[in-house]
């Protein structure tokens, strides 16, 4: 996995599992792996990996068992709401650029059909 | 958390040359640290001192509860021991070394390293590339059962892949409550995997920071946070 150097990793990870419980590569009840493997696979310090789990534990995305592992949450409010937070957090991030552009709400709809619409017309080529 | 390594006031001097002057620092216990500085910094010396294998200096250098240097040597794994080795002789003659020279060496651990890094046991020590040499002096210091080991500039002048394996394997193989010491001057190949930094500048350690702190309090990079401490000193040489 590549990372921005600029932004905490342990930030990152966190970000990475949601992706991967949202598009449910992590399905709910799932064992997810080890931390020493994790930190392998990803490259990353071992400590790093304990701090994003520990802080998914707290969040309740992830369910720790004792001497089991650790799993992805099943309650489907919880999952409800990651992907809402985490959708959200895109769409504040674009109206935050495009506002600051002056565009105005009633606009950015307007942009935002239009372009969703000539990317259609492009996968159908 | 404890820590493994505490120095208080290290001054070290060689022909009458302050190397360190008033050196203060400390290592977390189960972390993996970068000891970053230009050439000629000290970061050599220092891991020399720490590991024991200097002596001479003023202040205190603590490892565990141990301050002797004697006593030291017992508890760190320093990749510039290999230097003791003929380097002609086969790995495996070495490793035997190894095992007759340090009680807490693991024949085992050792192995199963040199299978991870795919190191040919056969071989002679300066037969093979730069790349191997230091795979093999990784294989060789962390098979030492040690809380603390010290990686003197395990990545200068090799290959990529190299370099990812010797990661992979640090990674892969370091105890959950050792620590690591990595000197490097070019902090870009490591950054991920390290939970710190002390920054050697002018006989000192002038930075000791976290990793994540530093990208989430100053939104840089490990390395261009490193550089900035060098910022506007060319002009100056």
């Amino acid at each position: 996995m590549k990372f921005d150097d600029k932004v905490p990793i342990y930030y990152q990870i966190k970000q990475y599992i949601y992706r991967e419980i949202i598009i449910e590569h992590l399905k709910p009840g799932q064992q997810i792996p080890a931390v020493r493997q994790l930190a392998v696979t990803l490259t990353v310090n071992v400590n790093t990996i304990q701090r994003a789990l520990s802080e998914l534990i707290d969040e309740d995305v992830l369910v720790s068992k004792r001497g089991k592992g650790n799993f992805v949450t099943e309650d489907t409010e919880v999952l409800k709401n990651l992907k809402k937070r985490t959708v959200e957090e895109q769409v504040s991030n674009l109206y935050d650029n495009l506002t600051a552009l002056r565009i105005s709400p009633d606009k950015m709809l307007t942009y935002l059909e239009n372009y969703i619409n000539s990317r259609k017309e492009a996968n159908h080529d | 958390m404890t820590d493994i390594l505490t120095i208080k006031n290290l001054s070290y001097k060689r022909n009458l040359t302050n190397i360190l002057n008033q050196l203060n620092c400390s290592l977390p216990t189960g972390s993996i640290v970068g000891l970053l500085g230009e050439n000629g910094a000290g970061k050599t010396t220092l891991m020399r001192l720490i590991s024991g294998a200097a002596n001479h200096y003023r202040g205190e250098i603590k490892v565990s509860s141990e301050t002797s240097p004697s006593d030291r040597k017992q508890l760190v794994s320093f990749s510039h021991q290999v230097d003791d080795v003929n380097r002609s002789d086969r790995l495996e003659k070495i490793a035997h070394f190894y095992e007759a020279v340090y009680p807490d060496f693991s024949t085992n651990k050792f192995q199963r390293l040199s299978e991870f890094l795919n190191l040919d046991l056969s071989r002679h020590l300066n037969d093979l590339s730069k790349g191997n040499q230091m795979k093999f002096i990784i294989a060789i210091t962390l098979s030492r059962q040690v809380k603390l080991y010290l990686l003197d500039e395990p990545f200068d002048g090799i290959d990529s892949m190299s370099r990812k394996k010797i990661i992979a394997s640090i990674l892969q193989w370091k105890p959950e409550d050792a620590t690591i010491l990595i000197s490097d001057h070019h902090v870009d190949d490591i950054a991920n995997i390290l939970d710190g930094i002390l920054i050697v500048k002018d006989k000192r350690i002038i930075v000791s920071k976290n990793a994540d702190k530093i990208r989430e309090d100053y939104g840089q990079s490990i390395e261009d946070f490193f550089e900035s401490f060098y910022k506007g000193e060319d002009q100056n040489d």
